[in-house]
């Protein structure tokens, strides 16, 4: 049967059912395996014909199950993705991948191990800085995590083939980019929702299809004439971690407002920056993921300087962030983190800091990651958003 | 030209109804409860009748506070902080720290000028709000409105470590069972709540002139502890529990005096206060 969705009613099927989505590409010769992380380089899964498949809290869902082997004063997104997995909604997984990009992460691995029997579980350990022995710890790691995918599917990859892979993915990138370019405009040709969503989709299908869904929906809100509401809306940065809940964008846009970009772990931070070709492709893989500019891993201007400059340190952190606010033209920023949050919690200050060095309002959002919290979510929003005039 | 502010809160609904001059023609109150569209018309009436006016003659409806989505008949929705913030500017002009402990929550603005420019909120817990007064004085088989009062005979205030509501509720039983008198057990509490509150609102800084709104600002123990805790005197609002919708109605007068000014016509929605244009089938009951 021919498909019927196209474009952004294809990305609202897709999210209807995550897990159909994947499944309808599952094959004895590629197997779907989970992953919660952007560190993860889905670049090697790709060689191998193994399917990515990102795991999803859901901010909808009650937790229940969870109690059982994680306390209440943990990371809330990784308490309700590990309660939809003990619920059995990633049962079709053959395998998930651990990786220490988070405390609560490497913890969840050890839950992993003692309630959920996954045929593949590889995981990957992560240095905290960008010194150099931390790359060279970083690139044994990811040797032995392409070694035991290699294991698992039975064949080795070849280097060619994890170049070729490595241009895939990078395809992929230039794409996402193009989407958010589209959000430039005044009013932006598509919402922060409608680019939730759609980068939740991109983690939901294989890599070639989510390249098609990409090109459809770029055609398609490349044609509006705008979003609703018209220009002179309150243009808003949204800065998270793993910010996977439409409702928390939404709360947003209900109002005067319209999220033009963002910077978290489902949209720039995993694709705006692509992984050089190196000639040996590990070491563009190693410098690339390890460069990825999140909380996890401390960074500075000068690697192990040991005079700092505060002011050059907070440019190497967070330098993309004024880029942003000037190439989307933005009036205030969101910063929404989950209750727990310590890598993202203990530079909120720095954050704060560098955002008011740049005069550009903003507002930090504690998220429970429950829909029962969006009430004084929404007020505190709506007030922020007055305070812009 | 009539200007109604209707503020919704957790406990009680507020409606003020201000003329151009911004003065107060009429100010009600009435408990919240579960049916918040219903009373928002009632309440709405009833302000009507007092005030001898009829809802076409009002000029624009601003709905504010924890319910201000449930008002099918408001021209404007605004965050309760920002109409707080407009409400005591109207009423004290020097104003530059609000600090507002209503039923739910505990809120702190910086104001410059009348206009809001940051703020601070409680989390979700009863700790440092009026609730926490509630939960003790049933504990204490006191009503709470005498709180105030007694809590000026303290010779020497309790210390309360605990800021939870449940906990200190047992920490407080506990020194009633050692003996300690109720004046300085409730001072005590007060001095807890303020404590809480005020650390809280240093994270905006506190500058002078400041007021203090909402339901606990009508207890003079908590107002003491309030200065003692911020080194300032506060001002209290002769009626502190309608600010917020004073507040509302003045910032709806505003939108409108802005458009008569640029010679544009008011944003206003269709309405009406006939229950059938805003209850639904399913939802009249």
């Amino acid at each position: 049967m021919p498909e019927i969705y196209e474009g952004l009613a294809k990305v609202g099927h897709i999210l209807s059912d995550r897990s159909a989505a994947i499944q309808k590409f599952k094959a004895p010769d590629r197997k779907v395996v989970g992953y919660l992380c952007s560190y993860v380089p889905l670049e090697i899964l790709t060689a191998l014909d193994l399917l990515p498949f990102r795991i999803l809290g859901d901010i909808s869902e009650p937790i229940t199950m969870v109690d059982r082997i994680l306390p209440e004063s943990f990371c809330p997104f990784m308490r309700s993705c590990i309660d939809s997995i003990l619920k059995n909604k990633y049962s079709f997984l053959d395998g998930v991948i651990g990786i220490h990009s988070c405390d609560p992460q490497e913890k969840i691995c050890h839950a992993f191990k003692s309630t959920v029997k996954y045929e593949f579980f590889p995981y990957i350990d992560m240095p905290a800085t960008t010194h150099e022995w931390g790359r060279e710890m970083f690139r044994r790691s990811l040797d032995a995590f392409k070694k035991s995918c290699e294991t698992y599917v039975g064949r080795e990859i070849s280097k060619e083939a994890l170049k070729a892979s490595i241009e895939r993915h990078n395809k992929q990138r230039a794409l996402v980019r193009d989407l958010y370019s589209l959000k430039r405009a005044d009013p932006p040709l598509i919402s922060g929702s409608e680019t939730l969503q759609v980068m939740m989709a991109l983690g939901s299908i294989p890599l070639e299809e989510g390249n098609e869904l990409l090109e459809a929906v770029i055609r398609e809100v490349g044609a509006r004439r705008g979003t609703q509401g018209g220009p002179g809306k309150k243009r808003i940065l949204v800065y998270g971690a793993c910010l996977d809940a439409v409702p928390l964008i939404k709360l947003i846009e209900d109002f005067d407002a319209d999220v033009v970009m963002d910077d978290n772990c489902m949209g720039p931070r995993t694709y705006f920056k692509d992984v050089p070709l190196t000639e040996d492709p590990m070491d563009g893989l190693t410098a690339r993921y390890l460069d990825l500019t999140c909380a996890r891993t401390f960074k500075e201007a000068v690697v192990g300087e040991f005079k700092k400059d505060r002011k050059a340190d907070l440019e190497v952190r967070y330098g993309h962030l004024a880029g942003y606010i000037k190439e989307w033209d933005v009036q205030g920023v969101i910063i929404q983190l989950v209750r727990f949050c310590d890598p993202f919690g203990y530079e909120l200050p720095e954050l704060k800091d560098y955002l008011n060095s740049l005069n550009v309002p903003n507002m930090y959002l504690e998220l429970e990651y429950t829909t029962g919290s969006l009430a004084s979510l929404r007020t505190r929003t709506q007030t922020f958003l007055e305070t812009l005039g | 030209m009539f200007f109604v502010g209707l503020d919704i809160g957790s406990s009680m609904t507020k409606v003020v109804i201000i003329n151009e001059h911004d003065e107060v023609i009429v100010r009600i109150l009435g408990p919240t409860g579960a049916e918040h569209r219903r009373l928002a018309n009632k309440v709405m009436q009833d302000a009507l009748q007092l005030a001898d006016l009829t809802f076409d003659k009002i000029s624009y409806v601003m709905a504010t506070g924890y319910g201000r989505l449930n008002v099918p008949f408001a021209d404007r929705q605004m965050s309760e902080i920002t109409c707080q913030a407009a409400g005591v500017h109207t009423i004290f002009p020097g104003v530059k720290t609000a600090i507002d402990i209503g039923g739910q929550d505990a809120k702190g603005l910086k104001i410059d000028r009348g206009r809001l420019v940051d703020f601070v909120m409680n989390d979700k817990c009863a700790a440092g709000t009026g609730r926490f007064l509630e939960v003790l004085a049933e504990t204490l088989g006191i009503r709470v409105e005498d709180f105030g009062n007694l809590s000026l005979q303290a010779k020497d205030k309790v210390v309360v470590n605990n800021i939870c509501t449940v906990f200190a509720r047992d920490e407080i039983t506990a020194r009633i069972s050692e003996g300690k008198p109720i004046a300085d057990v409730i001072a005590g509490v007060h001095d807890a709540i303020a404590g809480r509150v005020v650390n809280m609102v240093k994270r905006i800084k506190i500058e002078p002139e400041i007021v203090f709104t909402a339901g606990l600002a009508t207890n003079i123990g908590v107002v003491k502890a309030m200065e003692q805790h911020t080194g300032f005197k506060v001002s209290i609002p002769p009626n502190p529990f309608t600010t917020v919708a004073l507040g509302a109605a003045v910032l709806g007068k505003q939108i409108v005096f802005k458009s008569l000014e640029k010679g544009e016509p008011i944003k206003r929605k269709e309405r009406s206060l006939e229950e059938a244009r805003f209850f639904s089938s399913g939802e009249a009951k």
